[in-house]
């Protein structure tokens, strides 16, 4: 996409969650995939304001060695990933005998601390909800179950959760969703559920703890799935070739072809291709019917553009078409750089990295990125 | 637990992103106002069996009913000089405003924040939009696979080494992420203008909440300096020695994570043999059911799982914990992602008909008599049936 120049952070003037402290503590047993759902949580908390004292289990978060990493010139410095998610947060390492460690727990709940986020099944749990703070705790099987079931990944939650099924074509194996999304989503379910627990804790009512699991919430996620079902008795699955949007060439990537059917004649125009004007692709369920055809006719108007230039053309037509951007091409993208959204954050041993703010402007105002997280110790919290 | 009780929304909301932020907080107990009309229905109303044709089909799409539960609806015409003015009655009694529509459209009707603002200073209003509210691309439009794309996520999601692919149109995963975040920052909003009695315009990208679930690409893309070529890798994920979907014999697939060395040995027990570990797992499932091949992996303590579609979501009731409500008709709606002390929330209405609770809200929260309902009506404005 086109170069674009970055504006300069607008510092925000208040920040909403300035005052709170939140304790988040890692439990060694439980899945990474739930780590990284309270992590983005806490995350969110920490870059509106809040103060996250990170409890790292004991020998350190293993996120800190997930990729993807921060490399230059072939070294690999520090995980991406952890720095992503952490942030803005005060981390301890909690000591590796269990008896300390749980003394360590106590020590700081029973210090001024206003919520709790957990992974599932931390004893830290019953004390805090005891001394009436907002605990959100965060599984990967749904609370409902009378037992937990086996040993979940991200992968098999989002596989549970059906979101597999719906990606990919349906002649070759189901494809998960890049990155992290099954525990982002829940994540930002955990973050919702926070902020509600904490409407109800300012209102002087007594507090329950809030539970998320991965698994309920990628199924909320994919809930056309099951809507689906009900709509016309067919579930819907991944289409691939079939469908009806199709990711295509062009000269520098890739275009994602999204249109309505009230933009079709617009799209049909702006390719132009005469065939397009045939009785076939008149109608969706025609166009349905005639799919392989019809992105043969649209391909080669595509193959010979930019994504820039389809952009361009697209919009000014009123059809939605997405240019497929890769994380590098965010950084020089002119809508996020207006909006300042990529913001330059100090890294202590690269310089100047960037990093995406909270994705709101709140009056103008914007959150985070925050600084790299900052190993403290015990005595030093308490202090 | 129902800690937005007291909070009144007016719910402009359509499809998923907007509707279903609404409905989100209906269920913390807001009372939610969803403004529809003759002329302009949420989309969701026309998707659906027997559209256009069965009596009454825009109050019957499942899409709807899923993410409308909770409301009240009224129909209330602003196009039409009246209805605008009773709209900003309405407004200048709520405490959020929820809106996604393409931009430009409630500044046309004298809608924008900046209009009710002034007449209601502690108002929160969410605009939830494509791009946001600035920027050159502040007016283009999208859909959810637009912003897949835009967003970066299908640039990392496809086959290995082939072409990026999108969530698509049946899952449209930045419509729904969206609608968890800007409810998670309207809480927030309302917790500081409760403090501070000041309102507040959340301008919420869904491409940038696109991107920012990527967020630690973008991050590790801006420390190596030279050019990126980004590349999808199936269901691997760097650092997991194997991670796939494997066919059984029953037609079925099987999702599996090896994560170390502990796991690949612990798979080998079961499927045998020592050449390569990928054709031996395949082998295996090929040659087992998907229950029997899960229920052998699972039981030797590795991260396997049957991958449902929504047929065996619907079945799988324990596993939909509170994020899907059976009705007492049979019909489910959608639920919530958390629950508090175990509880999840409760239907206590249906979605709304177009118009249903039109003259129950104009004479509870506006005071109006017959008069001016009748007023209403004749002038079109309460019209609760699309025009043909």
């Amino acid at each position: 996409m086109t170069k674009a120049s970055i504006v300069g952070a607008v510092p925000g003037d208040i920040l909403p969650l300035a005052g709170l402290v939140i304790l988040e503590i890692g439990n060694a047993q439980a899945p990474i995939c739930v780590r990284l759902a309270v992590s983005l949580a806490g995350k969110i908390a920490a870059d509106l304001g809040a103060r996250v004292i990170k409890l790292e289990p004991p020998g350190g978060d293993p996120v800190r060695r997930k990729p993807p990493l921060l490399s230059r010139g072939g070294t690999s410095v520090r995980s991406a990933l952890f720095e992503f998610l952490n942030a803005g947060k005060t981390s301890l390492t909690l000591p590796d005998d269990a008896e300390s460690a749980r003394a360590s727990v106590a020590t700081l709940l029973s210090k001024r601390i206003d919520a709790v986020l957990l992974e599932e099944g931390d004893e830290a749990s019953a004390p805090a909800v005891a001394r009436g703070l907002a605990v959100v705790e965060v599984r990967g099987w749904p609370a409902t179950m009378p037992t937990p079931g086996p040993r979940l990944s991200e992968f098999t939650t989002l596989a549970l959760g059906g979101l597999l099924d719906m990606v990919g074509d349906p002649d070759r194996e189901p494809l998960r969703l890049g990155g992290h999304q099954a525990s982002y989503s829940a994540g930002l379910s955990a973050f919702t559920a926070l902020m509600a627990l904490l409407v109800e804790r300012d209102a002087g009512r007594p507090l329950l703890p809030a539970r998320v699991s991965l698994i309920e919430t990628v199924t909320w996620v994919n809930w056309k799935a099951i809507a689906g079902v009900d709509s016309d008795g067919l579930a819907p699955t991944r289409q691939g070739a079939g469908s009806e949007f199709q990711v295509v060439r062009c000269l520098d990537g890739w275009i994602a072809v999204v249109f309505t059917v009230t933009q079709f004649e617009n799209l049909r125009d702006l390719v132009g291709s005469p065939i397009l004007y045939d009785r076939k692709f008149a109608t969706r369920q025609s166009r349905l019917e005639n799919i392989r055809e019809l992105y043969e006719q649209l391909s080669p108007w595509f193959a010979s553009r930019t994504r820039d230039q389809i952009y361009a053309e697209a919009q000014a037509r009123g059809v939605p078409l997405g240019p497929v951007c890769g994380p590098a091409d965010l950084h020089d993208d002119p809508q996020h750089a207006a909006r300042g959204f990529i913001m330059p954050v100090a890294d202590p041993s690269l310089g100047l990295l960037r990093s995406p703010r909270l994705p709101v402007l709140w009056n103008g105002r914007n959150f985070g990125p925050s600084a790299p997280a900052a190993r403290s110790t015990l005595d030093a919290v308490l202090g | 637990m129902k800690p937005l009780a007291g909070v009144r929304v007016i719910d402009f909301g359509q499809l998923t992103a907007g509707a279903n932020t609404s409905a989100m907080l209906a269920d913390l107990g807001a009372e939610v106002i969803k403004v529809e009309s003759a002329s302009f229905m949420d989309l969701f109303r026309w998707i659906g069996s027997g559209r256009e044709t069965a009596p009454g089909w825009w109050n019957r799409s499942p899409q709807f009913r899923f993410t409308n539960r909770n409301k009240r609806g009224v129909a209330l015409d602003a196009k039409i000089p009246e209805g605008r003015r009773v709209i900003l009655d309405l407004i200048a009694k709520a405490d959020v405003v929820v809106e996604n529509f393409r931009r430009g459209v409630l500044e046309r009707l004298g809608l924008d924040y900046a209009t009710l603002a002034t007449r209601n200073p502690r108002l929160i209003f969410a605009s939830i939009s494509s791009q946001g509210e600035t920027g050159p691309y502040r007016l283009h439009g999208s859909f959810g696979s637009t912003l897949d794309a835009m967003g970066g996520i299908a640039a990392l999601t496809g086959y290995e080494d082939s072409k990026p692919v999108i969530s698509g149109s049946h899952v449209n995963y930045p419509d729904q992420v969206v609608s968890l975040f800007a409810t998670g920052m309207i809480i927030a909003a309302l917790r500081e203008t409760r403090r501070t009695g000041k309102g507040a315009l959340l301008d919420i990208s869904q491409r940038e909440v696109t991107s920012f679930l990527i967020g630690e690409e973008i991050l590790a893309s801006s420390a190596d300096l030279g050019p990126v070529e980004t590349r999808r890798r199936g269901n691997a994920e760097e650092g997991i020695i194997l991670q796939d979907c494997f066919l059984a014999s029953d037609r079925r697939w099987v999702a599996l994570t090896l994560e170390d060395e502990a796991d690949v040995a612990s798979c080998r027990a079961i499927v045998g043999g020592d050449d390569n570990l990928r054709d031996g797992v395949a082998a295996w499932c090929a040659a087992h059911p998907a229950a029997e091949a899960v229920a052998g992996l699972a039981g030797a303590g590795l991260a396997a799982a049957p991958v449902h579609d929504g047929a065996a979501l619907k079945r799988a009731r324990d596993l939909a914990g509170h994020t899907l409500i059976w009705r007492a008709s049979g019909e489910v709606v959608k639920g919530m992602p958390y629950c508090f002390g175990g509880q999840g929330p409760a239907v206590a209405c249906d979605a709304p008909d177009l118009g249903e609770h039109t003259e129950e809200v104009l004479r509870e929260i506006l005071g109006f008599d017959d008069a001016e309902i009748q007023r209403l009506a004749a002038l079109g404005v309460t019209r609760a049936e699309p025009y043909a």
